[in-house]
């Protein structure tokens, strides 16, 4: 268990986030994390999958960030697969 | 004894010029903190600026602003006039004095540095009077906000901000430490003179001036076209230094250092000018946008000297241009939100009759901008203020240390790794400037940077508030206590807001 700063935008959002996650966190969890700042803040929920995007890659829901690889202070975007 | 005329003996008087015998040129003028790039110590002494004055002139010039900008503020000093400013208007002003008493006194250094390492004897005489200049600015816009502080407490900030840890603090010590406290004079005349005095805040400060006139602000109005005076006349060292450099075949050395500052100057100037004249000037004094004032004013006269010099457009023109229509509008945004971290109460500006305006002076604002108020707006009429503030901190740029907004989806932040450390960059020129010499800028810790580093204790928002020098009473909130929110919806609203009715509702 180790904490990993993250650089994060949520999909037609307007700014850059610092979010904390963990090494062990599915990509599911991340989505969460960063939902949590911006959905229902600054932009409505959808009834949708959240997915995250690394690298041009999206990420399988039930990836670990240290399964994915993704350093401390990578930059990752999360948005609804609508 | 007959005095002569002014024409008569003022060039001899000034022109104090001579070739060293006893010392080398560099010891006189060391070239770090004078840089002459290799153009010949007599070359300099052709250096004329445009508009002459005496120190006897000067001095009674001064004199007489004083007592005028000082009569006023005793003659309002009775009166409610602070008292009954618009909300917006006072955040306007709150900000300004904190953002601008330090760096003008930070100016003293950089104009002081030109009066001994300018080249010519012409330059460094101006240049003495831009330091009396920027030590009086600094004094009394430290003067000012200190006699109305029994009525606003955080007026304070006009002193306190330079010396905290506050996020935009360390973007003005930042941008101010490359632009005068860490710079040779010659890059000192065309980055602070030309570019940041002539191009932004000269301009700036008649506008605000009458901006201030127009919204009953008669002391601050008077204050800054006080200032605004001198700032026409000392920002005019900046072009005789180019025309040095332009004719001795250093253009391309004179343009960089303009596209750099140019940049720089544009960032902070959209961070704190573009929310200040299109959110917190009431709406009924607005006499142009942002953008409006940026294209007609800025932007005419940079397009103007850019040809009478035989320069260029900065390489960014396009860019620079594309964001005049939503850079600060993003920031405003993010200004807002993290109100907690400001000494002043950002006015949010949506209001019905604010966003038609918005979206009549940058079509599309609606649909790109207003959508997230619309998620605001419902909050605060749910009673959700939590979630009316950010919970974590925004990322800043390692150049401009300012948030990084992006208009773009899915594109990361532009990154650069130098000496194994991973550096973030807002914008494509500002990882250029990093680029141009990644020594001066690379120790620079941002506020993300600290936080991760341990700097901030605790690790969280309250430590972070505090490790910014801001106690609960000094922190901003909303500048009318989001009335703006509770606004009968006309119309045309109410098509764009389907949910407000409901939530009304909920909230009653």
């Amino acid at each position: 268990m180790a904490a990993v700063p993250l650089q994060a935008v949520f999909r037609r959002d307007f700014v850059t986030l610092l979010v904390l996650v963990d090494d062990e966190d599915t990509m599911e969890v991340v989505a969460q994390k960063v939902a949590h700042h911006v959905i229902q803040r600054r932009l409505p929920p959808q009834d949708a999958p959240m997915r995250v995007q690394y690298n041009n890659r999206i990420l399988a829901p039930e990836q670990t960030v240290s399964q994915a690889g993704i350093l401390p202070m990578s930059f990752v975007e999360v948005f609804y697969d609508a | 004894m007959p005095k002569l005329e002014r024409s008569q003996w003022y060039d001899l008087c000034r022109d104090m010029n001579w070739s060293f015998k006893y010392v080398t040129e560099e010891e006189v003028f060391p070239e770090a903190l004078s840089h002459s790039h290799g153009i010949q110590a007599a070359a300099w002494w052709d250096w004329d600026e445009p508009y002459k004055i005496t120190y006897r002139e000067y001095v009674h010039n001064q004199a007489e602003k004083e007592a005028g900008v000082y009569s006023v503020r005793s003659a309002l000093a009775r009166s409610k006039f602070f008292e009954n400013l618009d909300p917006g208007w006072k955040a306007a002003m709150i900000a300004h004095y904190a953002v601008f008493a330090m760096p003008e006194y930070l100016a003293t250094f950089g104009e002081a540095r030109m009066g001994r390492f300018g080249r010519a004897a012409a330059w460094r005489n101006m240049a003495l009077f831009g330091t009396l200049d920027e030590i009086r600015h600094g004094q009394i816009q430290l003067s000012f906000p200190h006699a109305l502080l029994h009525k606003e407490p955080r007026l304070d900030w006009a002193h306190k901000a330079f010396h905290t840890n506050q996020w935009g603090a360390i973007v003005l010590r930042h941008l101010f430490d490359d632009m005068l406290t860490a710079n040779d004079a010659v890059s000192i005349a065309i980055q602070l003179t030309f570019v940041i005095e002539t191009g932004f805040t000269n301009l700036q400060f008649l506008g605000l001036a009458a901006d201030a006139l127009e919204t009953g602000d008669v002391e601050f109005s008077t204050l800054i076209s006080s200032i605004q005076t001198d700032e026409a006349r000392h920002a005019q060292q900046g072009e005789p230094t180019l025309r040095i450099l332009v004719e001795h075949g250093k253009k391309a050395e004179a343009q960089r250092l303009i596209d750099v500052m140019f940049w720089r100057g544009w960032r902070a100037f959209a961070l704190l000018t573009g929310p200040a004249m299109d959110y917190y000037t009431p709406l009924a004094h607005r006499r142009h946008s942002f953008k409006e004032f940026m294209l007609e004013w800025i932007i005419k006269q940079f397009n103007d000297q850019f040809r009478d010099l035989g320069l260029e457009r900065p390489w960014y023109w396009e860019l620079f241009l594309q964001e005049l229509d939503w850079l600060h509008h993003a920031l405003h945004l993010g200004l807002w939100f993290k109100r907690r971290t400001l000494w002043w109460n950002p006015d949010a500006g949506v209001s019905v009759a604010e966003r038609e305006w918005l979206e009549g002076k940058y079509p599309g604002w609606d649909k790109r901008f207003g959508t997230y108020w619309d998620t605001i707006a419902e909050n605060v009429r749910r009673g959700h203020i939590d979630h009316t503030h950010q919970e974590t901190l925004l990322v800043p740029c390692n150049m401009c240390q300012i948030p990084v907004c992006s208009p773009t989806v899915g594109v990361p932040p532009r990154q650069l790794t130098h000496k194994d450390r991973v550096y973030t960059f807002c914008s494509e020129p500002c990882r250029w400037i990093f680029k141009q010499n990644p020594a001066r800028y690379a120790g620079q810790l941002s506020i993300v940077d600290r936080f991760l580093a341990g700097h901030i204790q605790p690790p969280d928002m309250k430590g972070v508030l505090a490790y910014m020098g801001l106690s609960p009473a000094e922190q901003g909130t909303d500048a009318t206590n989001y009335s703006w929110a509770f606004e009968e919806p006309q119309a045309a609203a109410a098509v764009k807001l389907p949910q407000t009715a409901a939530a009304l509702k909920v909230a009653s």
